[in-house]
Order: C-alpha cells, then structure tokens, then sequence
C-alpha cells in the first residue's frame, strides 16, 4: 500500500475499526513514517479530546415545567375533544339563525378544506384564508402555549353559551353543532398528525387556524346571543 | 442563561440493551406509558442532562435551540411512549429520537437564515467546561461547534456518543462512506483548528 493510500486508513486504524488484515501493513508503514506517525498521534489526541468532553449538562430549570404543560395541554385537549360539550346541547335555542348561520358557514367550510389530504393545496388555501397566520408559533413548543390559550379561551365561551342557550333556536343548534363537530374533527386530525410528525410547522399552523376558527365562531355566537 | 450548568463525567456509554435497565426505571416506563406523569419526569430528571448534551452538540452550542429541542424531544417522547416496546434501552431510544427530532426540525427550518452565534450562546457549555475542571475543554467545544452541520453530527455522533458508522448513516439517510468521509473531514479541521 503506498502513504497516500494508508493516509486514508489512518482513521480506521486509529478508532479500531481497520480490517484486521490490514493493520499490519498500516503499522508497519507508520512505524517509517514520520507524517504519518504524526497524524495518528494528532487524532489520537482528537478523540481523547473527546472523549473527555462532559456527558451531561443540566438544561435549564424551566425546560421540564414547559415539557409537563405541554403534556397537561394534552390531556385537557384530549378530554375535550372526546366528549365534547355534550351539556351545552341539551337545551334549545332562540336567536337569528340567519347570521349565526353565516359564521357556521364560513368556519365548516375552513375546518372541511384543512381536513383535506393534499397538504400543498391545504398550504396555500391556510395561507390564503389565514391572515393572521404570520403569527403562528414556529415550534410545537411554542404552539403548546398558545394552544392553552385557545383551550382557556373555548371553555370560557362555551360556559357563557351554556348560560345563553335558550335564546337560541333548535334549528340553529343543531346547525352551529354540526359545524363545531367539523371543526373539532379537524382539530383531532391535526392533532394526530402533528403527534406523529411535531416537527411539521404546517400542521401547527393548521392546527392553530383551526383553534382560532372555534374560537371566532362561539365568540361571534356569544356576542349575538347577548345582542338578541 | 438562567441556571448554572451541572456537569457529570461518571456517566457510561448507552446501554444497549433493555436488560441493563435499572428495575426503578422501567417502572417508571411503565407508569409513564399507562398515562403517568410524574413517572415521566423521574424519566426526565434521569435522562435530560444527557440529551440536553446531546442537544446542544448538535445545535453547535446555541442554548436557545438545544433546549428547544430537547422540551420537543421529551414532548414528543410523551407522545410516543406507547411504541416503546423494551426493544432497546430506554435512554438509546430517546437518543434515537433526539437525533431525529433534531433532523427533522432542520428539513422544516431549511429556509431559515443562519444565525451568527452569539457569545451568550456558549456560555453553558463553557460552564459545563470549566466546572469539569479541563479548561481544554472549551477549546473543543468550540472548535466542534464551528464545524460544518455534517461533520458536526457524523463527529457528535460517533466520536462523542460512541455510534457506529452504520446507525449513523441510517439515522442521517446516507451511505457508510459519507459517513466515514465526513468524520475524517470533521477531524482533521479540528486538528487544523486546535493547533493553532
């Protein structure tokens, strides 16, 4: 083998890793070779280097506190979704339907084109419909704050309308109903989808878009309901 | 930087197998699968130092981004515990899911513009240096940290955390000689630089 050819073996042979047959003539071509018996003492002292390096580093104190909300965040999303609201449907409703139905309108059809499974053309329809998506949260950690934000938020509307329910009309219901199924159905989706890929900055920004969608529906329904 | 760094050099190499768990921690598993979360955290009290090593290695000493990806890997790891079958040790498995969190989080931030490393961002690792009582270390913290991202990881990876050149190329999508090329690359800047 010539110097040029063994230079490149010197690695192998340094980390142990070197043929067994070709040890041998690597070491005996160092035992002559000035450059090369410089080089494996230089990597030698790399890996040493290395090796010496601490294994553990504390993380900062706040990292698990962000982790458990994040996991808290779950449970409560969980929770919500399974059984969703089930009290809040069980009395009927007065209220103009007319505009309510408008709002619904407008949020199934957001909630039915993000449960769509081409993710290029639910891209560039969230971009389209989302004009406030320049301010989603790039990470999921990021987003896990925010996303307890929008929980805090929809229980918070969801009692008020608990407390409105009977000025609304049972067509309405069952309408608004419907579409919050839709949205929540997509909601699911989106969280599935981002529990298998977290890193996917375009499910948290559908996700984020469609929580922002529920929310905007019952605030819109609350404020008709204390406006009738 | 908010905490001081905490550093241990008494800590082995990964253990391989799910046998070398200790029978305390694979309770903890198991109490974490079933939905438990204070098992999870005696899981991230014992391994986070570790990953969040790892972490920052990998993200070049910015500990804004390490710990970023660590909450993302722990927060995943909660995710995924179900699909946690014992097949490999505990503490290999989140290493796996560390490297791959981080990987992934790189295809989805491809377009971001590189940041200029700030001084602040190294702090923690020059900490952890400094208190393992080997200023040398600093040296070779930094000088990894200025590496090419491939060189870096193939050189975290192998010589740092002991893989083999073959789970690296299957964790990083290339072949064995990519691998082995870029580490040989990895290593003989480091020479250049630490011999100034």
């Amino acid at each position: 083998m010539t110097h040029e050819v063994i230079r490149h073996l010197l690695d192998d042979y340094v980390t142990g890793e070197l043929m067994e047959d070709a040890r041998g003539p690597v070491a005996d071509h160092i035992a002559g070779c000035e450059i090369c018996a410089a080089e494996v003492e230089s990597l030698k002292a790399i890996l040493a280097r290395a090796a010496d390096l601490p294994k553990s580093i504390d993380p900062p104190a706040e990292a698990w506190s962000n982790i458990r909300s994040a996991i808290e965040r779950d449970k409560i999303a969980v929770a919500t979704y399974a059984g969703i609201s089930a009290r809040f449907w069980r009395a009927p409703y007065t209220l103009a339907a007319a505009a309510v139905l408008l709002v619904i309108l407008s949020s199934a059809g957001t909630a039915l084109y993000m449960s769509s499974r081409n993710s290029d053309e639910r891209s560039s329809r969230v971009a389209a419909s989302s004009p406030t998506s320049a301010a989603t949260p790039a990470t999921l950690a990021a987003f896990t704050i925010e996303e307890n934000t929008y929980l805090r938020n929809v229980a918070v509307l969801q009692d008020i309308l608990d407390q409105q329910e009977a000025s609304l009309a049972p067509e309405t219901v069952a309408q608004l109903k419907a579409s919050l199924r839709t949205i929540d159905e997509a909601i699911l989706e989106a969280r599935n989808a981002l529990a298998r890929d977290p890193a996917n900055k375009l499910l948290i920004e559908m996700l984020s878009s469609t929580y922002r969608q529920k929310v905007d529906l019952l605030r819109r329904t609350t404020e008709m309901t204390r406006g009738s | 930087m908010k905490t001081s760094a905490v550093v241990s050099d008494t800590i082995g190499p990964f253990p391989s197998t799910i046998g070398e768990e200790k029978a305390a921690a694979l309770d903890s598993i198991r109490r974490a699968q079933a939905g438990d979360v204070d098992a999870f955290e005696l899981l991230y009290r014992e391994h986070a130092g570790r990953i969040y090593a790892l972490c920052l290695r990998l993200k070049a000493g910015d500990s804004s981004d390490a710990t970023e990806l660590m909450q993302d890997v722990f927060i995943r790891a909660w995710r995924r515990l179900e699909t946690f079958r014992g097949d490999c040790a505990f503490s290999s498995w989140l290493h796996r899911l560390a490297v791959n969190t981080m990987l992934e989080n790189a295809r989805s931030d491809r377009r971001r513009i590189a940041r200029v490393l700030p001084m602040d961002d190294t702090s923690r690792l020059e900490r952890a240096a400094r208190q393992s009582g080997v200023d040398l270390r600093m040296d070779m913290e930094n000088a990894i940290a200025s590496l090419p991202k491939g060189a870096r990881l193939a050189f975290v990876l192998h010589d740092v955390e002991g893989y083999q050149h073959q789970e690296i190329a299957e964790q990083l999508s290339v072949s064995v000689g990519t691998v082995k090329a870029q580490l040989h690359r990895a290593r003989r800047l480091l020479r250049e630089r630490l011999e100034r």
